[in-house]
């Protein structure tokens, strides 16, 4: 199976409040279909360039990229890009669980809504399905019209991912989805990400080595604002090149 | 007597007298809520509700003009200040949220909150009454809506603003333009705060009296037109409790029954609201 | 950032009714100030600053008006308001932090969110029907038996108790604002952090020490705006006060004695100013109150904000 490159990072930059740096000079390939993970530790900057993907930074003043994101050939760090249509082809998935203020099926209509479905068959097909795809499917079948606050932390963040997978995105971006979660939910979880790379192509933020070691593919390696190694997971973590690397992956700093 | 016992003793007084103070305050509540009450009662007839007021000294005078101009003042001030203070709300917290004017903005409506209420009949009397040459029902709305407004903004923006941020990034890593995850989450999320936020404030202007005084003045006759003078509750309690007759207090006590069972209901719906949502 | 047209257009109409909808609120208090100054400006015009602040004079007939009397009859209700009910509101937040047994704090608390609620027009006839007579037969005389006979005071209580006076009015005045400072200074108490309290537990000191030593500097901040702010509102209290005050424009030296204030002056004599210069002056009294609660008011929620600053650290 050769590797297709879903989206490529060229030589960015990243500033928080006009000077800030916290990104320097990053440049790697995601490839498609595939879980790439990125590591470091805390401050590094692995959030911040999850949240280049779908330009989440915009919401905030004085931000600035520089260099770019090409996705699908096209530029997205460019002026002039329709950010709710790339947010709705890029989808996020945050560490705490975010479910709306509604029942579990208005929560996964949300997203689709937005897109302009309201045909309500339709709706239902693709509620049913996105809650399969996010095996949540079994446990909440007769819950359809309950909170979601009703659900267990696991459950929601369950919902959460299908509420990003309704819309039918094709990159997925996780940011240490699992970290506010108990062992089993947390094991649920992994299984969940390894199982959605065949139909999404998947990043994910996580502070938890192992995590990255059970489920991702390719491994980055972040330090200060600096992509010290990119590479296959089996390598990053058994045989790195960097010796930077290899202190963070055997616990001698961070 | 060792000091400790001497600190002991002195613990005990000052608090028996905080205990003392608590006891006074439920005792003026339970002193005016059934002094209120019992004179309240004895005036409930029929006739209070469905006639209109009887000539000076006469028997048998009813504030049915009274209880539905209350109603259709209170209500248009309703319609006017609730958009208005909910929309306002939403602006300092959200567009605004965090920016020196936003502040600003909130730190004048709270003074709002608390200006004289007379003073404010006295603007609109300038502005509304003045130059159309007659007392109306509006415009005693629209002083009733500058109180509300206020309220209704400064309890919408800290409701807004409890709603924990992570659920807006999350409608926007959606795709959602910022005005529908205001009004599709933000707003449910905070649906409940600001619905007590709003029934609270009905309960402030159903009582008020002095901004109506002179704005939609009184009327002894029936009548549905906001665009004249139009009777209210509170001013004719005003006026019958002042006046000479006995039959004018009765009826004074069963306006004030009425109007005092009005707002305590929607104070206590209010927090009552508020509760049972927490306990989900 | 180029979106859908459609959605830049619903985007912008959102917020342009939400920026308009928030600015209503400079709009008024500007307002206010621009209508109440050109209402007033005849008055001032006649009367100047100093003189009409000074003036005890409030002859419709003759046409000269003066603030003293109202301003005097505003502040001597407010202040002794403010004095009965301080201690009284303090007490009650005490009892409900720091005594009350648990099951008793919920219902306390919902009785003192009652008692605020209640109208002022509510407090105003009970205090005309119920609580003047009282004070005309029992307290008011009692007053005049004992507090009067002290030379000192003797002037404070002179006169026929009839129960229409500066005493009864004030006596209103702070029951209505009980329960609002008792809640903010409630409020402020349960900012206390339990450590620190703990800590002064643990060394061995008296319930009443750890409220006096402890609690209370720690408050300080939020129970002064408090108080500014009770202040402010008792200040522009009309209906509670309208109906015990009578309407009788001078300096009254006992509190027996009928007085005005600005508020009762103009919930009386405003539908009855018969000229343009009588009601440019009941506009002149009511700018001169809104300047002074908008002084106030801005005071508490100084040091409210200030106390708001230092406990979210």
């Amino acid at each position: 199976m050769t590797a297709t490159t879903e989206i490529e990072v060229k030589s960015l930059d990243f500033y928080y409040n006009g000077d800030a740096r916290a990104l320097q000079n990053i440049s790697l390939p995601v490839y498609k279909n595939m879980v790439t993970a990125l590591i470091g530790p805390s401050g590094c900057g692995k959030t911040t360039l999850l949240r280049c993907f779908n330009r989440m930074h915009d919401l905030y003043p004085k931000h600035r990229y520089e260099g770019e994101i090409h996705f699908q050939e096209k530029n997205i760090l460019a002026n002039g890009v329709d950010l709710i249509d790339l947010r709705s082809r890029i989808g996020m998935v945050f560490q705490k669980p975010t479910p709306f203020p509604m029942s579990v099926a208005e929560n996964i209509a949300y997203g689709l809504r937005l897109k302009g479905i309201t045909n309500k068959s339709e709706l239902i097909g693709r509620i049913e399905e996105a809650l399969k795809h996010a095996a949540l499917w079994t446990e909440v079948r007769d819950k359809m019209n309950e909170s979601a606050y009703e659900l267990s932390g696991g459950q929601q963040q369950r919902l959460v991912i299908a509420r990003a997978l309704a819309v039918e995105p094709e990159v997925l971006l996780f940011d240490e989805p699992t970290s506010a979660l108990d062992p089993i939910s947390t094991a649920k979880i992994e299984e969940l990400v390894v199982s959605l790379k065949k139909d999404v192509t998947i990043i994910i933020v996580t502070h938890n080595m192992q995590q990255a070691a059970r489920v991702s593919d390719m491994t980055g390696f972040l330090y200060m604002g600096e992509l010290i190694e990119y590479g296959t997971t089996e390598k990053i973590f058994t045989n790195p090149d960097n010796k930077q690397t290899d202190d963070y992956i055997t616990g001698r700093f961070g | 007597m060792n000091i400790e016992k001497k600190r002991k003793i002195e613990s005990f007084i000052a608090l028996t007298l905080s205990g003392l103070a608590a006891a006074t305050g439920l005792f003026w509540l339970l002193y005016i809520l059934s002094d209120v009450i019992i004179h309240g009662l004895g005036a409930l007839h029929i006739s209070l509700f469905f006639n209109d007021p009887a000539p000076a000294g006469e028997e048998g005078g009813g504030l049915r003009n009274a209880f539905v101009g209350q109603l259709m003042i209170t209500v248009a001030a309703t319609l006017i200040g609730v958009p208005v203070g909910i929309l306002g709300g939403t602006f300092l917290a959200e567009y605004a949220r965090g920016k020196k004017f936003a502040r600003i903005i909130s730190i004048i409506s709270d003074i709002m909150v608390s200006v004289p209420s007379i003073v404010v009949g006295a603007f609109i009397y300038a502005i509304l009454v003045r130059p159309l040459h007659h007392f109306s029902g509006w415009a005693g709305a629209f002083a009733l809506s500058i109180i509300m407004i206020p309220v209704v903004l400064r309890t919408t923006e800290d409701m807004l603003s409890l709603v924990p941020w992570t659920l807006r990034e999350a409608a926007f890593a959606l795709g959602a333009p910022y005005y529908k995850v205001i009004i599709q989450v933000v707003y449910r999320g905070a649906a409940t705060g600001i619905l007590t936020g709003v029934l609270l404030s009905i309960a402030r202007v159903a009582g008020e009296t002095a901004p109506l005084l002179f704005t939609s003045f009184n009327n002894n006759f029936f009548s549905t037109d906001m665009n004249r003078p139009i009777a209210s509750l509170t001013v004719s309690i005003f006026q019958y409790a002042m006046g000479p007759y006995g039959s004018w207090h009765t009826q004074a006590w069963g306006a004030a029954l009425v109007v005092t069972l009005f707002i305590l209901i929607l104070t206590i719906a209010g927090r009552l609201v508020l509760k049972w949502r927490y306990k989900q | 950032m180029a979106t859908s047209p459609q959605k830049n257009f619903s985007e912008l109409i959102f917020l342009s009714l939400t920026a308009v909808a928030s600015f209503t609120v400079i709009f008024f208090i500007i307002g206010i100030i621009i209508v109440l100054l050109n209402e007033s400006s005849l008055a001032i015009g006649k009367f100047g600053l100093m003189d009409f602040l000074t003036s005890t004079a409030w002859n419709p007939v003759t046409g000269v008006f003066g603030a003293a009397t109202t301003i005097y009859g505003t502040l001597v209700t407010t202040a002794l308001a403010l004095l009965f009910a301080m201690p009284t509101a303090i007490g009650i937040a005490i009892f409900v932090t720091e005594i009350a047994p648990n099951f008793l704090k919920g219902p306390i608390g919902i009785a003192i969110e009652l008692l605020a609620a209640i109208p002022s027009i509510i407090y105003g006839m009970w205090g005309l029907f119920t609580l003047a007579p009282i004070m005309a037969k029992y307290i008011e005389p009692a007053l005049q038996n004992t507090l009067g006979k002290i030379p000192a005071l003797g002037f404070l209580f002179r006169g026929t108790p009839m129960g229409i006076d500066l005493l009864t009015a004030s006596v209103i005045l702070a029951i209505m604002i009980i329960p609002f400072t008792a809640s903010i200074s409630r409020d402020s108490f349960n900012l206390t952090p339990a450590v620190v309290k703990e800590s002064a537990y643990a060394i061995g000191a008296t319930k009443w020490e750890v409220v006096k030593n402890v609690v209370l500097p720690y408050s300080k901040l939020g129970v002064f705006g408090g108080a500014a702010l009770s202040l402010g509102r008792a200040l522009g209290e009309t209906m509670a006060v309208a109906f015990v005050l009578g309407n009788n424009h001078k300096i009254a030296t006992s509190l027996l004695d009928a007085a005005s204030t600005i508020t009762v002056s103009l919930a009386n004599e405003f539908t009855e100013a018969d000229s343009a210069l009588y009601l440019s002056s009941l506009y002149y009294l009511a700018l001169v109150l809104f300047i002074m609660s908008f002084i106030i008011l801005a005071i508490s929620k100084f040091f409210l904000l200030k106390a708001e600053r230092k406990y979210s650290r």
